[in-house]
C-alpha cells in the first residue's frame, strides 16, 4: 500500500492506493463502491489479469484515504484524475463497482467496466420517502437526534463531510452522461441485485451505444465469486479495441 | 520458572506478536506461563493458555476474558470479591510500536515490574533507524551509508540505484522496497510514507552476505547464539519473512570462519553493552569486502530468535536471573525539613 497527497480546491486528500504488476504497460484502474475499500476489490481481482498494471484506489473518505469536505461525484472523479496524473496512469480501462461505476463513467476511459454500477436514479419506495420527509420535519423543529432512527444503513457512522457527500451522490442520475459516453462499455450484473437492480443495467445498455451486458447469479457483490470470468471478458474486450 | 508473556500492542506488527507468543508457548512449555494480551485500545487481558490460538484474537474472543490493570509490581485482576495479583517477571513480546519504542519499557519501569526486554533508552536507539545510525557512529560500528527523506519536503537523493527505501520507525519489512531505477521510485516512496513521515534511503547491495546474530548478557557475560545466514530471495518481504516465522527447527549454522564470527560478536557486544542489558536482541549484519556493517537491531526479535539458541529455555531463565534494577530516587524531604527547622516551625 502507498499514500499520495492530492491538492484539490484548497484541500489535501491523502489517497491510499496499491499497484499490482507495476511493470505492465496497460493500466486498469479499479474503484470500489460506497462504504467499501480497495482491499475488497483487490481480493476479487488481484490475482487476475496479469497483463495489466492494476491500480487499486481508496476513494476519498474510504479505506485509508482522507476527506474533510463534502464532495460531489464530479469532485471525486477529479481527485481520482489528479491522482492518476501523479502516478502517470492512463485511462485504458477503468472498472467501477456501484458508486465507483459513476466515477469511472465521468473519467471516460477507453474501456468502461461497470460492475453493478450506480448512476440510474430509482424512485424510492414510499416507506423511504416518508422517512425522509419525517426526518426533515424533525430537523425543522430541532429534533435532529431522531435522525438516527431513519438514517440509511449506508450513512450510519459517517463523518459529517461524508454524510453530506452521501446526500450529494445518492440521488444523482447519470442518464445524460451514459448517453454521451461513446467508447466501449462492459456491464457485469448480479441478477438478484437489490441495491442497483438489473433494470438499471438494461437501461444503461440502451443508453450506451457500444455496450455489452453479462449477468451472473448473485447479489450486489456477485463479482467476488465471478472475478475470473469477468476478467477474461475484460481482457478480450480490451484486445478488440486494439485491432480497430 | 514463572514468566508472563506480554504480547499484542497497537502496532503494525500486532499480529506477528500474537504468533510470536504462540510459538513461545510451545518453546517454553516447561515454564509456568501467564499470557497477557494488550489489544489495540491498550486494554490488558489475561488469556487462558488453552486459548492461545491466532483466531482467538481475530474473532475478538479475548474480550470475554478477565481484564487486567497495572499496580505496583503486578498486573491486577479485579473481581467481585477483591482482586488477584499476577506478579513475576514479564517478557515483553510486543513488536514494533508500544513494545519496541519504549512505551512498554517505561510503563513496566514505572510500576516496578521486572521484565525481559529493551529499556527506554535502548528502545529509542533501536526503534528509529536514524538514531541507530547515530549510535553506531558514536560506538564505532560501521553501517551502510544513508540519506533521510521527510514527507512534504523535497530533497534529492544522491545515492545511486539500486537503492532500498525504509520507513525510519518500523521493524520487519513493512513499507520497505527495493528500487531498481527511477521509474520505481515514486511508488516506493509512497509505500514508505504510508507508515512513517521519515524514510531512510540506502544503497541496495546486490548479493551482499547477511548474517544474523542474537545474544544477551547474564552475570556480566555475553552469551551468543549461533550465526545464521538467512536464506533470501532478493530480500524477505513482510509475507515471506513472517509466513514462516513460527519456524521451529534449528537453522543451520552459517559456514563462516572463526575470525568472522569473532568480528560479528565484537560488533554485537559494542552495540549491546551499556544499553541493552535485560534484553535478548538480534543484530542483523552485512559483510562487504570483509567489513562488518550493522544493518539493524531487533531488540524484541520475532519469536525471540529462539531457533538460534541451542537451549532457548535455559537462556531465558539465565537472562531473567540477571535483569537490571531500575533505580528509584529516594524522597526524604530533608531539604524541606531543613528549611522548616531553620524557620523555627
Amino acid at each position: 500500500m502507498a499514500i499520495k497527497s492530492i491538492q484539490y480546491k484548497q484541500h489535501t486528500f491523502d489517497i491510499s492506493y496499491e499497484i499490482i504488476n507495476p511493470n505492465e504497460k496497460v493500466d486498469i484502474i479499479i474503484l470500489h463502491g460506497w462504504g467499501s475499500n480497495k482491499g475488497l476489490m483487490k481480493q476479487a481481482f488481484g490475482s487476475q489479469m496479469e497483463g495489466f498494471r492494476h491500480i487499486y484506489i481508496d476513494l476519498p473518505g474510504f479505506g485509508g484515504s482522507t476527506c474533510s469536505v463534502a464532495l460531489e461525484s464530479t469532485d471525486v472523479a477529479r481527485i481520482v484524475e489528479l491522482f492518476m496524473i501523479h502516478i502517470n496512469a492512463a485511462k485504458d480501462i477503468i472498472l467501477g463497482h456501484s458508486f465507483g461505476g459513476k466515477i469511472a463513467l465521468i473519467l471516460e476511459p477507453n474501456v468502461l467496466v461497470l460492475v453493478a454500477s450506480a448512476g440510474i436514479y430509482i424512485e424510492k419506495p414510499l416507506k423511504i420517502q416518508a422517512k425522509i420527509a419525517l426526518t426533515k420535519v424533525f430537523n425543522m423543529f430541532g429534533l435532529s437526534k431522531f435522525r438516527s432512527l431513519f438514517i440509511a444503513e449506508d450513512a450510519k457512522k459517517l463523518s459529517k463531510p461524508m454524510y453530506e457527500t452521501f446526500k450529494n451522490v445518492v440521488n444523482e442520475d447519470f442518464t445524460t452522461e451514459f448517453k454521451n459516453f461513446n467508447k466501449k462499455a462492459l456491464l457485469f450484473w448480479g441478477k438478484e441485485d437489490t441495491a442497483t437492480p438489473l433494470s438499471s443495467a438494461e437501461k444503461i445498455t440502451t443508453l450506451v451505444k457500444d455496450s455489452t451486458l453479462y449477468t451472473y447469479e448473485g447479489d450486489h457483490f456477485f463479482f467476488m465469486k465471478n472475478a475470473e470470468d469477468i476478467s477474461t471478458k475484460i481482457q478480450s474486450a480490451f484486445l478488440s479495441t486494439l485491432s480497430h | 520458572m514463572k514468566l508472563t508473556i506480554l504480547f499484542g500492542g497497537a502496532s503494525f506488527e500486532h499480529e506477528i506478536s500474537i504468533v510470536s507468543a504462540i510459538t513461545l508457548k510451545d518453546k517454553l512449555s516447561n515454564f509456568d506461563l501467564n499470557f497477557v494480551f494488550c489489544d489495540q485500545d491498550h486494554t490488558f487481558y489475561l488469556v487462558d493458555a488453552a486459548k492461545m490460538k491466532a483466531v482467538t484474537f481475530s474473532k475478538g474472543e479475548h474480550k470475554k476474558m478477565p481484564q487486567l490493570s497495572l499496580a505496583n509490581g503486578a498486573f491486577v485482576q479485579k473481581s467481585m470479591f477483591g482482586s488477584t495479583e499476577h506478579k513475576g517477571t514479564v517478557l515483553n513480546l510486543i513488536h514494533g510500536a508500544d513494545g519496541e519504542d519504549g512505551t512498554v519499557a517505561a510503563l513496566l519501569d514505572f510500576f516496578s515490574i521486572k521484565y525481559i526486554g529493551p529499556r527506554v533508552d535502548a528502545s529509542t536507539f533501536s526503534y528509529d533507524k536514524r538514531y541507530t545510525k547515530y549510535l553506531c557512529d558514536a560506538i564505532n560500528v560501521k553501517t551502510v551509508k544513508y540519506e533521510v527523506l521527510n514527507a512534504g519536503k523535497h530533497s534529492n537523493i544522491t545515492i545511486e540505484y539500486p537503492l532500498i527505501v525504509k520507513p525510519a520507525r518500523l521493524g520487519s519489512s513493512i513499507g520497505v522496497s527495493i528500487v531498481k531505477d527511477e521509474s520505481e521510485l515514486d511508488y516506493a516512496l509512497d509505500c514508505g510514507f504510508e507508515y512513517d513521515k521519515a524514510l531512510l534511503i540506502e544503497p541496495f547491495i546486490e548479493g551482499v552476505k547477511e548474517y544474523n546474530l542474537a545474544g544477551y548478557m547474564a552475570n556480566d557475560k555475553m552469551h551468543f547464539s549461533i550465526v545464521e545466514e538467512p536464506q533470501k530471495e532478493e530480500f524477505l518481504d513482510f509475507e515471506k519473512k513472517y509466513m514462516d516465522f513460527s519456524r521451529s527447527e534449528q537453522v543451520l549454522k552459517a559456514d563462516i570462519s572463526d575470525e568472522l564470527i569473532a568480528k560479528l560478536r565484537a560488533n554485537f557486544e559494542r552495540v549491546y553493552r551499556g544499553l541493552f542489558e535485560g534484553s535478548l536482541i538480534r543484530c542483523d549484519f552485512f559483510v562487504v569486502n570483509d567489513e562488518v556493517l550493522l544493518n539493524e537491531i531487533n531488540p524484541i526479535p520475532g519469536s525471540m530468535a529462539n531457533y538460534l539458541f541451542e537451549d532457548f529455555a535455559s537462556s531465558i531463565e539465565e537472562l531473567s536471573d540477571s535483569l537490571p534494577h531500575s533505580k528509584r530516587a529516594k524522597v526524604t524531604y530533608e531539604y524541606i525539613h531543613s528549611i522548616s527547622s531553620a524557620k523555627g516551625k
